[in-house]
């Protein structure tokens, strides 16, 4: 009898102890961003979207019966022994099964976390990260790019510019890109295509992050009178500084923020004194009408959340976890890396716009579903007044001339 | 000094035995061995030379750099092309070191920054692509050191760890013989009396120039082996993350106290990692800790340590 009741309290205390360890069985995502240093603001973007992801996917039952649990490294500036850090780190370490990143270091990434089988899914914007999978496509089989390149969202954002409803009036422009790889990326793309065009590249300056003062080449901006100003910095205090000492003494000049557009605290800093100002993001979500049912909900869901519109990278984030769960529950099984990946770029996503589709280098080219979206900052926000490509204006809203150039 | 040497190095010989098989804690060892011997080289110029250089991240990267292009472009092989960059950054050393004789405190600071500074933009810009430093894109393939045909690549971390130590200890050797050296004693008469010790006849033009060849000749090596291991390169390393970090190193090891720098590195390095997680709080709390040692243990770790063992020899002396 004695032995008995032992053994059955054995079992009781055995399975009381299993059921929590049962219960708490979890799918781990990895989510290396930058947490601190030059690159937080765009890190805080993409977050925002994978979070609302994983708990969508947590509050709906989980994947598979299983919770997800996000980990989170910094991955701060992307110096290479720390993008190599944080693949070992999470994929080596932890065992991640899938990996969720924004920009993640243009192509030291593809090979940090290329030697892993975890899908990972990065928004480099870079033809650099782009070569380093075709060098090898079958070992990086597991790198998915969530945004088209640098090349291609620098042309998409001269096509806009030329499509303007707007007569420039002379035929120069001044490009100021940040010294990094995307910064000179578009700025280099930009200065091709200009000239290619008859246009004059009056001025093409690369500054570092950092740059606050920009008293030396407004100085020489005001002397040239360009049409255009391409303004590539992702940083939210360099571009605002730069406008506020631009409108000192405005030319009559578009003001194009390409990608620099993104950082939240651009619009939520300057609000409608930044009116006028255009900008693009990749893999974008239409704001503020989106362009289906399902994206607006998207859209007041996160303004919901978050209090604000969504900004670049929230969505696309947002979109790399989905993705990857939709093909998981496909397959299965969130440990057959090879088979979520395979089922990834053979089948796609069908996601709030429409379909994701992967080309052969695991990248997302901009166009059919997911166009590049063009902005314009009217009465404080983001506006989307073009899609690209083709570059053709979105629904109703219309490019406006910016103040200081009427 | 040599036995607490001995006694870092050893204890971090045995660390694989209980941490071989994961990775992402090898990555941090062998970054622990790199950053402390770079740490050291600073710890000698700065600590003992009394030489406010603010250049050693600089000299870091130009030997990173070097090496790969050598290797890339010259089809020199690694383990010989990091010695090539150790030469040629210990030549850009003396360079630096040239102007910086007239120089005393801050100025010399200045300048060594002003390496620091230039740099980023020159590996950037028109000449740096030139001579093959792959832009703002930096260099994405680097082929790994390779000896009797076993790649040290970062699939083989135990092994490169231990090469790394290798490397490492050779150049912690030749750092403390240095320092016991009559080169150690003259960097020690120059920083407390550059006149008195003039009039001795030491040589303020000969040991300044020595010291900054000699750093930035293994920082420089150091760099290159980094690259050959990480197998890429950009200029993210010249952010002032890592300039700060290794300064929290000396802080934290106790300037002028070999090898404290190594044991700030362990301790910074570890420190780093374990907040990681904390984001935007981790420079918050490093920073404050920093503070608290500058106040508590001016000395840093080493001082603590040699407290410790010199309160335990006397207790001994009183016992016996």
């Amino acid at each position: 009898m004695k032995k008995l009741v032992s053994l059955i309290l054995t079992i009781t205390v055995a399975g009381m102890l299993a059921i929590p360890a049962i219960a708490a069985e979890t799918i781990k995502v990895g989510v290396p961003l930058a947490m601190t240093g030059a690159y937080t603001d765009t890190g805080d973007n993409y977050w925002k979207g994978i979070k609302i992801a994983i708990d969508e996917i947590n509050a709906s039952g989980g994947l598979l019966g299983k919770q997800l649990e996000a980990v989170r490294f910094d991955t701060q500036e992307f110096a290479p022994e720390r993008v190599m850090q944080g693949a070992d780190y999470l994929c080596g370490n932890v065992k991640v099964d899938s990996v969720h990143a924004g920009w993640a270091g243009w192509g030291q990434d593809v090979r940090a976390y290329g030697k892993y089988t975890a899908p990972f899914f990065a928004d480099d914007g870079s033809q650099s990260a782009v070569d380093v999978f075709d060098q090898d496509p079958v070992k990086y089989s597991n790198i998915f790019q969530l945004t088209d390149t640098d090349v291609n969202q620098a042309s998409s954002m001269f096509r806009v510019l030329l499509a303007l409803p707007y007569e420039y009036p002379n035929k120069k422009v001044v490009i100021i890109n940040a010294d990094d790889a995307w910064g000179t990326g578009v700025g280099d793309t930009l200065e091709e295509k200009f000239k290619a065009e008859g246009w004059k590249v009056a001025l093409h300056e690369e500054v570092p992050y950092g740059t606050r003062e920009w008293g030396p080449i407004l100085t020489r901006i005001r002397k040239i009178k360009p049409a255009i100003i391409h303004l590539e910095i992702v940083s939210a205090q360099e571009v605002i500084t730069f406008f506020r000492q631009f409108m000192e003494a405005p030319t009559k000049s578009i003001l194009s923020y390409g990608y620099s557009i993104v950082p939240r605290e651009v619009v939520q800093t300057m609000g409608k004194e930044a009116d006028g100002i255009i900008g693009e993001v990749p893999t974008a979500m239409p704001t503020p009408t989106a362009p289906t049912p399902e994206a607006q909900a998207w859209v007041d869901n996160f303004a919901k959340i978050w209090k604000h519109q969504p900004q670049a990278g929230s969505w696309a984030a947002y979109s790399g976890v989905m993705a990857w769960a939709a093909a998981v529950k496909a397959v299965g099984d969130e440990k057959d890396h090879a088979a979520v990946c395979k089922y990834i770029s053979t089948n796609g996503y069908k996601g709030e716009t429409g379909w994701w589709k992967w080309d052969k280098s695991n990248v997302m080219r901009a166009g059919g579903d997911v166009p590049i979206g063009h902005y314009q900052v009217q009465n404080g926000e983001l506006v989307t007044i073009f899609t690209d490509p083709p570059a053709k204006p979105y629904m109703n809203f219309k490019f406006q001339v910016p103040r200081w150039c009427k | 000094m040599g036995a607490l040497m001995a006694i870092i190095y050893g204890g971090l010989a045995l660390m694989p035995i209980f941490v071989g098989g994961t990775d992402h804690l090898m990555h941090i060892l062998i970054m622990i061995l790199i950053w402390g011997v770079v740490a050291s080289c600073w710890d000698l110029i700065m600590g003992f030379a009394g030489i406010f250089s603010f250049g050693q991240v600089a000299f870091f990267v130009i030997g990173a750099y070097a090496s790969a292009i050598v290797a890339n472009k010259f089809g020199i092989p690694p383990i010989f092309a990091i010695f090539v960059a150790g030469g040629i950054t210990a030549a850009i050393g003396v360079l630096v070191g040239l102007p910086c004789l007239r120089l005393k405190g801050a100025y010399v600071a200045l300048v060594t920054f002003a390496v620091h500074m230039i740099l980023e933009p020159f590996l950037k810009g028109p000449m740096g692509r030139a001579i093959g430093t792959g832009g703002s894109r930096g260099i994405l393939t680097i082929q790994p050191i390779e000896i009797f045909g076993f790649a040290f690549t970062p699939d083989h971390k135990v092994a490169v760890f231990y090469l790394t130590l290798v490397l490492a200890i050779l150049c912690s050797i030749i750092i403390l013989m240095v320092i016991r050296s009559f080169w150690g004693t003259a960097f020690l008469a120059l920083k407390d009396s550059e006149d008195f010790s003039a009039s001795l006849g030491v040589s303020a033009f000969k040991y300044k120039l020595a010291v900054f060849a000699l750093t930035s000749f293994l920082t420089g090596m150091v760099g290159g082996f980094y690259g050959h291991y990480v197998g890429m390169l950009s200029t993210r390393m010249l952010g002032i993350d890592l300039f700060v970090t290794l300064m929290i190193m000396l802080v934290i090891g106790g300037i002028g106290h070999f090898p404290g720098a190594i044991l700030g590195a362990i301790v910074t390095v570890t420190l780093n990692e374990m907040l990681s997680p904390l984001g935007s709080y981790r420079p918050l709390i490093l920073g404050g800790l920093v503070v608290v040692l500058v106040l508590f243990l001016p000395d840093g770790v080493i001082g603590l340590v040699r407290r410790f063992f010199n309160g335990k020899s006397k207790i001994q002396e009183a016992d016996a």
